[in-house]
């Protein structure tokens, strides 16, 4: 078995949490905190902690703002984020082809 | 047993970025506000007589309008109360979805309108439109399963029951010893009051106990 594919694959996206957030921002535009907490039923720490990760390898873009005098933080994939993401699915891909009984 | 692991990884990934695309506002208020705003108007389009084409266009007419701003301000109190965006992705899939069948819903009613009042004969009175309604009731069916895409599953089957309702009771045809100002509004409070106002109730303990989980 080729182990190419295991060693390409990206540990940030990887890890299960990062990977939901990152699924979930690549089917919508934007998402607010409490939309992905709430969807992920994590808790506020840890959907920061991710974040935070994930903004830090450049794959999400956070942007704080108010609506009606409250604080929104909303995330968005970068572009970045979306090639990475895009690779990440190739390489599962390749995975599954290569282990298919011939 | 990689595979496995990586077809488990992609059917995580399309679930999770399936629910992203998915309208989850608590949509119980919303049908309960709706049933019971269809149902009044029923009731009081019945009590003042509403009957000709004219009036009775215009009265539900501008019972659509409240429907609709009422609608929108219980969206807009959720999404502030979570914090959350109004005009939220999901939001506007749904609003898109919902948009052609209720234009052409409207254009039909004005159209009517305009036609009914004029017209003599039989269009001057409900029994010569009392398809409209019926139709409003399809067009209505065809926005909802168009919405239910990017809404819980139930809403397609709730299209489908205003759709198959409306067709059954186009092809059914009005009994002769109903007056048609009872069945104009009978029919509207029917659909419009009646089954929003049971689905509401329906979907308040089911949203609710899915909240508790």
């Amino acid at each position: 078995m080729n182990p190419e594919p295991f060693l390409q694959i990206d540990r940030v996206i990887h890890e299960k949490g990062r990977l939901a957030i990152m699924s979930m921002l690549a089917a919508s535009a934007e998402l607010s905190f409490t939309e992905l907490r709430d969807t992920l039923g994590m808790t506020d720490g840890n959907v920061t902690t991710h974040i935070r990760t994930l903004q830090e390898a450049g794959y999400l873009s956070v942007t704080k703002s108010f609506q009606n005098n409250r604080p929104l933080t909303t995330c968005a994939m970068t572009p970045a984020g979306r090639k990475a993401f895009s690779h990440y699915i190739n390489l599962l891909e390749r995975i599954i082809q290569q282990n298919k009984p011939e | 047993m990689e595979s496995n692991w990586a077809a488990e990884h992609l059917q995580v990934i399309r679930t999770l970025m399936e629910r992203s695309a998915l309208y989850r506002r608590a949509l119980a208020p919303i049908m309960i506000f709706n049933g019971v705003v269809g149902l009044a108007a029923a009731g009081l389009g019945w009590a003042l007589k509403v009957g000709s084409p004219h009036a009775f266009i215009l009265f539900w007419g501008a019972v659509s309008v409240v429907a609709l701003t009422g609608s929108f301000l219980l969206v807009r109190r959720q999404a502030i109360k979570e914090s959350e965006p109004f005009w939220s992705p999901p939001t506007r899939r749904v609003s898109q979805a919902f948009l052609p069948p209720l234009a052409a819903g409207l254009m039909i009613g004005i159209v009517a309108w305009a036609k009914g009042g004029a017209a003599p004969g039989n269009l001057s009175d409900l029994s010569g439109v009392i398809w409209l309604p019926l139709l409003w009731v399809m067009l209505y069916g065809c926005a909802f399963h168009a919405a239910g895409f990017f809404m819980p599953r139930g809403m397609k089957i709730f299209g489908w029951v205003f759709v198959v309702g409306g067709c059954g009771l186009f092809a059914a045809g009005v009994p002769d010893w109903i007056r048609p100002l009872d069945c104009a509004h009978g029919i509207m409070g029917l659909f419009f009051g009646g089954l929003h106002f049971a689905y509401g109730v329906y979907l308040y303990f089911t949203e609710r106990r899915r909240h508790e989980m």
